[in-house]
């Protein structure tokens, strides 16, 4: 026991005399969701889409003005009157313009006739989430009760939708803290635990301990209890600092109990993951091996795991890594008990799951750690 | 009793043999010098002696208990000082020393006034709350040595204790080796490639090449098993030659005397005592000494005879292409 808390000690000192260490780990993850949060939102906005109004007649005008009252209201495209159609489409290829709207010569007189007055639209597929967000924008503003001819309507008739949702209003950049907390929990143990085996081994030090009467189970114990200590410390001042910056206030939505949960989750999904870092670097001894590695688990893990996208949207093979990926559960059980008011019920599941990873993983990282040089 | 027995080591890594037989029995109490280049086997030798790498075959014991079967026995009675540096440079001394105290189970107090006691040995007392980064070699060397020597040993095994070293920290932990090994008794095992450090260190010394042991004696013991005497120049006028040369030769201790034009070139057991007889003796002809030098047979001397060179630099490790040094050590072999 004393040498274990021997290691435990020695590992703690060394990550408090490296602050800049302490600030990176804190404060990459709540960059990330700054970052995130702000550049891809919900909801596109803004996107420039030029007209080129060649008909001129009271038809064109009545389109004019319900594209304007997009612009006004939910704000989705930037309506740009364009004369020339050969400049709207030279400024869609050059991605001026995210779409080019053609009302026709002859739109007017075809509305009032009752045939099928059609309008063209132009889309710059390339960017393809801007082109559906565009398309379906200008399609529900042309197909509303006035203008039932124009050829881009796609509904004629159909029930309108009234979308209730069913907790309180959450933002894009609130949806992102589960994922923001797993990936300070991740960088966290990367940068303690077996992290600090490879360091050891680069600059010679492992050596010295080796050398002494530490068995190995010391010396991973050891590392993964303090890595599991700073890292859970750093998963909450991220959670707290993540809260206060999308204005979420947790503390005054989370009871103690749903803390409490959380916290059980925060140190299972970081017990798992100091188990694994020890299977993958155990034997590793060069950190900038561990820096590349560092990168491609973090893809690995991270994106697969509904933190940024729904599990169910995935492809088969993407939904079957998924459903063993760790920080699948994380996500689910954070993000139940942070928005949803869940109890133990809900997450009882992720966190059974959670807890049997941790200990397999810690198992195998021992027995993949070689005590000998 | 043996404080070390090995008994025909191997080590083999793929197609190299590190380790070649190396049968070797040291006695409690000695100082005991492996002497040898880098790259000659010293270093793995001093690994599996410690437990840090298994041999292919042979046996070895260390204060009775077998490196292979009884690990922690060998663990706990020996302290080691490895080639490299390698306390963190992040931690202060003080924090070190009660670290591997901690290690081998010693108690609060206990801890406290050994580590005082070994850090005014080695005269770190005074920067003990410092950290090691702010140390120099020197003192990172010495603050090594009292780790070692934390949980009261009865074996040191320093591998390259001085390399990297200027001479005059060099001569501090020679004095300070001197100083731990008669105030606790122990038996030390040193590897050296530096000729002098194991002449003013041992009492005996093995000379390893190739992983092979192939001379063992004392100091003295290995100069006199060597042909190789002291060169002694003398430079002399106002004498016939060939009278001087006679002269000479007649002195019990010298072998063979060369003339070239004014000078005695004289092949000469112990040259350091014979030169004021030989000086006294051609003064009494009337002769003018102008000039006296002296090549003492050195350990080098001794290594050549027995390698057959003179101490060559170690061979590059290899390291995989694809991947540099950041792969598992045995994948870079």
């Amino acid at each position: 026991m004393n040498r274990f808390k021997a290691i435990f000690e020695r590992d703690l000192r060394k990550f408090i005399r490296n602050p800049l260490v302490v600030a990176m780990s804190v404060l990459m993850p709540v960059i990330y969701l700054v970052i995130l949060g702000n550049s891809f939102q919900g909801e596109l906005k803004r996107l420039p889409v030029a007209v080129v109004d060649q008909d001129n007649g009271p038809g064109a005008e009545g389109v004019m003005e319900r594209l304007s009252a997009l612009e006004a209201g939910p704000r989705t495209v930037e309506v740009i009157k364009v004369s020339s159609q050969g400049f709207a489409m030279e400024g869609l290829r050059e991605g001026v313009f995210k779409g080019v709207v053609i009302i026709p010569p002859g739109f007017s007189r075809d509305l009032a006739r009752g045939s099928l007055a059609e309008i063209g639209l132009f889309l710059d597929n390339a960017e393809t989430i801007a082109a559906a967000t565009v398309q379906s924008a200008i399609a529900r503003a042309v197909s509303e009760p006035g203008m039932e001819f124009v050829g881009i309507r796609e509904e004629r008739a159909g029930a309108r939708l009234r979308p209730i949702e069913i907790y309180r209003k959450i933002d894009y950049d609130q949806t992102l803290i589960p994922g923001v907390v797993i990936m300070a929990i991740f960088l966290g143990a990367m940068t303690t635990g077996a992290f600090n085996i490879v360091m050891d081994r680069f600059l010679g030090v492992e050596e010295s301990y080796f050398l002494t009467p530490l068995t190995k189970s010391d010396i991973v114990v050891g590392l993964v209890a303090s890595g599991l200590l700073i890292t859970t410390i750093i998963a909450v001042v991220v959670l707290f600092f993540s809260s206060l910056i999308s204005g979420i206030y947790l503390w005054r939505l989370l009871t103690v109990d749903g803390f409490l949960l959380m916290l059980a989750v925060i140190v299972l999904s970081t017990l798992g993951l100091q188990g694994l870092m020890f299977v993958i670097m155990g034997r590793l001894n060069h950190p900038r091996i561990v820096g590349i590695l560092g990168g491609f688990m973090n893809v690995i893990f991270f994106f697969p795991s509904g933190a940024i996208y729904p599990t169910e949207s995935f492809p088969a093979w993407l939904k079957a890594f998924a459903v063993v990926n760790p920080e699948t559960y994380s996500v689910h059980a954070l993000r139940a008990l942070m928005f949803k008011g869940a109890g133990f019920g809900a997450v009882k599941g992720d966190m059974a799951f959670l807890a049997v990873f941790a200990v397999l993983a810690v198992i195998a990282g021992t027995a993949a750690f070689k005590r000998e040089l | 009793m043996y404080a070390i027995e090995t008994e025909n080591l191997v080590k083999k890594y793929g197609r190299l043999t590190a380790l070649d037989g190396v049968t070797l029995n040291i006695p409690e109490g000695d100082c005991f010098g492996l002497l040898g280049p880098n790259g000659a086997g010293k270093t793995t030798l001093i690994r599996i002696l410690t437990t840090l790498i298994r041999p292919t075959s042979g046996m070895a014991k260390v204060a009775g208990f077998d490196v292979l079967k009884e690990k922690a026995g060998v663990r706990s009675a020996i302290g080691v000082v490895p080639q490299a540096m390698t306390s963190d440079l992040d931690l202060t001394g003080l924090e070190i020393m009660d670290i591997y105290a901690r290690f081998y189970g010693m108690g609060k107090k206990e801890r406290r006034e050994r580590t005082d006691e070994l850090l005014s040995m080695v005269g770190l007392r005074e920067r003990a709350g410092d950290l090691i980064a702010t140390y120099s070699g020197g003192m990172r060397r010495r603050l090594e040595i009292a780790r070692g020597l934390v949980h009261r040993p009865s074996i040191l095994i320093l591998d390259e204790p001085t390399i990297g070293l200027d001479p005059q920290s060099r001569r501090v932990v020679w004095e300070l080796l001197e100083k731990f090994r008669k105030g606790d008794n122990l038996t030390i095992l040193l590897t050296t490639h530096y000729m002098e450090e194991a002449e003013y260190l041992s009492d005996h010394v093995a000379i390893i090449d190739y992983g092979r042991i192939v001379a063992l004696d004392t100091v003295e013991g290995l100069k006199k098993a060597i042909p190789q005497k002291d060169t002694m120049e003398l430079t002399v006028s106002n004498i016939d030659m060939a009278k001087a040369r006679e002269a000479v030769s007649a002195h019990q201790s010298v072998g063979s005397v060369a003339v070239n034009e004014g000078t005695l070139i004289i092949s000469v057991d112990n040259g350091a005592n014979a030169i004021p007889e030989l000086v006294d003796k051609l003064r009494a002809m009337n002769a003018k000494v102008t000039r006296v030098t002296l090549k003492e047979q050195t350990l080098e001397d001794v290594f050549i005879h027995f390698t057959g060179r003179p101490i060559r630099e170690e061979e590059a490790r290899k390291v995989s292409f694809l991947l540099g040094a950041g792969v598992p050590r045995q994948w870079g072999k």
